[in-house]
């Protein structure tokens, strides 16, 4: 059952020096039970897409163009009280300093109780304390640990407080923005298992925010590459990761260090960022890649199907010269 | 003959070096409570290594970079820089020192002062240090931005932090750092900021800088893979005790304590 359908969707932040186009005609499906993994480098539209999901965008930043089916409701076209009953129930988002995510005068056990209380008003006290008893179980911290107030938990412990909190109103959809990117790696690992456990028992799908490939490569399924506001590859994670296709995805993998990289591996030449205000309407890529076609800085490329899961933002020059390396 | 001196006496080298942070008692709690923040640490650093610190965070590893730069005291122990000690520096000498030892920190947000230029940025310490007139020391410091790939480096001198992306703002941190052609250089997770592509640039100019200037670097990171790809020797450090320490490839092919097997263990991979 397919559970979020994101079609042509645009978003753009108002700025003094013009309209930035933060995300940029961007289409993806997601199934019920699934796991969907954006990769990319920061300001490449990532947290955007999560913070548009949950109907948290800024003042200054608008839908420009596109929509967002969630269950057959058109997120795109919510108002703010509707967000309101929405937010949490449906989809909930654990986001990425779990140090700043709580507030440091209220009990962690309160935090969350409050999550099922605002959705739940009918729901009696001592089930509440019941469910996060329960909630807390889960996330493997210890009952007695439930009255701290959260500068007494370490830094994994708050990230589980968090996660706790997200499956609070039991979400369809939990979007995860880099949540373990400032821990260290082996609280890293832990609530990687812990993630995954929760997906597969409550058959939640989830949305997995990251610059780190790995990362990524361990939780999702299905894996979408981003720069420059526009998804460049997406595909399964075998297919994404082991037959890169997309000269950015190689350089991504090309640059990422694991303890079995060679001494001497090929470093990218990755020049400035593409800006996102003055775009040209063509590949957002192209100033860094390795073709040289004149096309693609005023022409957008097609989407090119390379298996039936496997495709490339990428015109067939590129693709095709990349084939003979 | 230089080579074989060099090899007698390490740049840094620290015998038994402990750290121990008190807690003192406030009015919500009682009594003294101690943090054992490094215990009897043994370490020494040829010129010209790269050598990493790896550890888990609360390990000590900063501790021990704040107490190579000489802003905090050890508890115990002796440091010993060219093979003289230096517990008990002060004035001149400790000013001196410092203009041997710099560090590259974390977080290139934080470290840059928003109100400084680039220009401003880098000539502080050749001005606080009384080197070079005004035109040297200008021309010093665009040839510093230059090395560390800012280039054309007059274009980015009189241009202020807000207006660089993360990695360059960290290669300003690196030309302030390199600026006095230091001997020993600390780098407290300089990349655990930045982007995986913007990463191994920097490393890679590191490695050059290195070369070019024959500097030492005590590299800090919680990253096995960064620290393998660019030390030739590694020290794990858990909880303030040094538990494995030798060449890079060794501490990671052949690791002989759990900490270290765990460490390596919980490195996320890239194979399904």
């Amino acid at each position: 059952m397919t559970l979020l359908k994101v079609e042509n969707l645009s978003v753009g932040y108002k700025t003094k020096k013009g309209l930035l186009n933060a995300v940029n005609n961007i289409s993806f499906t997601l199934e019920q039970g699934k796991s969907l993994g954006f990769v990319g480098e920061s300001g490449c539209g990532k947290t955007t897409i999560g913070m548009t999901l949950m109907g948290l965008l800024p003042e200054n930043a608008n839908i420009l163009q596109g929509d967002i089916y969630f269950n057959g409701s058109n997120l795109a076209h919510f108002n703010d009280e509707k967000w309101r009953n929405f937010r949490g129930k449906e989809i909930s988002m654990i986001f990425q300093a779990a140090m700043n995510a709580m507030n440091p005068v209220i009990r962690v056990d309160e935090q969350v109780m409050e999550a099922i209380e605002v959705h739940n008003p009918d729901m009696p006290r001592n089930e509440i304390h019941t469910k996060v008893k329960k909630l807390f179980n889960m996330v493997e911290i210890p009952e007695n640990r439930l009255k701290d107030y959260p500068h007494q938990y370490s830094g994994g412990m708050k990230q589980r407080a968090i996660i706790a909190m997200a499956l609070a109103c039991n979400p369809k959809l939990i979007i995860a923005d880099e949540p373990t990117t400032a821990l260290d790696a082996i609280v890293q690992d832990q609530i990687l298992k812990e993630i995954k456990e929760i997906k597969k028992g409550l058959n939640t799908s989830i949305i997995f925010i990251s610059h780190d490939i790995a990362v990524v490569a361990d939780v999702c399924e299905d894996i979408c590459v981003m720069y420059g506001g526009q998804i460049v590859e997406k595909g399964k994670r075998e297919e994404v990761f082991k037959y890169p296709r997309h000269p950015y995805t190689k350089t991504l993998l090309a640059s990422y260090l694991n303890l079995d990289s060679d001494k001497d591996i090929k470093v990218p030449e990755i020049q400035k960022p593409p800006n996102l205000i003055t775009l040209t309407g063509g590949c957002n890529f192209s100033a860094s890649c390795i073709c040289k076609s004149k096309n693609c800085i005023n022409h957008a490329p097609e989407w090119v199907n390379l298996s039936p899961t496997h495709q490339a933002f990428c015109c067939e020059e590129t693709l095709g010269k990349d084939k003979n390396d | 003959m230089i080579e074989n001196d060099n090899k007698l006496t390490p740049i840094i080298e620290l015998n038994g070096i402990t750290k121990e942070y008190c807690a003192k008692a406030t009015f919500f709690s009682k009594g003294y409570t101690s943090v054992m923040a490094l215990d009897n640490i043994n370490l020494a650093i040829q010129k010209g290594d790269i050598f990493g610190l790896v550890g888990q965070s609360g390990s000590g590893k900063t501790t021990l970079g704040r107490l190579l730069l000489k802003l905090e005291s050890p508890t115990k122990g002796i440091m010993k820089f060219n093979g003289k000690s230096i517990n008990d520096l002060k004035g001149k000498g400790l000013k001196t020192y410092r203009s041997k030892v710099q560090m590259i920190f974390q977080d290139p947000y934080q470290s840059l002062n928003p109100h400084l230029s680039i220009a401003e940025t880098i000539l502080e310490p050749l001005i606080v240090n009384k080197i070079g007139d005004h035109n040297s020391r200008k021309e010093k410091a665009i040839e510093t931005l230059d090395t560390v790939g800012l280039t054309p480096g007059k274009e980015y001198y009189d241009r202020y932090p807000h207006q660089l992306s993360g990695g360059q703002r960290q290669r300003v941190a690196i030309a302030r750092a390199i600026v006095l052609d230091p001997e020993f250089i600390v780098a407290d997770e300089p990349t655990s900021m930045l982007d995986a592509t913007i990463a191994i640039q920097l490393f890679k100019l590191l490695q050059q800088i290195k070369e070019k200037y024959n500097m030492t670097f005590f590299f800090i990171t919680h990253n096995l893979a960064a620290a393998k790809y660019l030390c030739n020797k590694i020290a794990v450090i858990h909880n303030g005790i040094i538990v494995e320490n030798g060449p890079s490839d060794q501490v990671i092919q052949h690791p002989e304590h759990p900490y270290t097997k765990q460490l390596i263990q919980a490195q996320p991979k890239l194979n399904f």
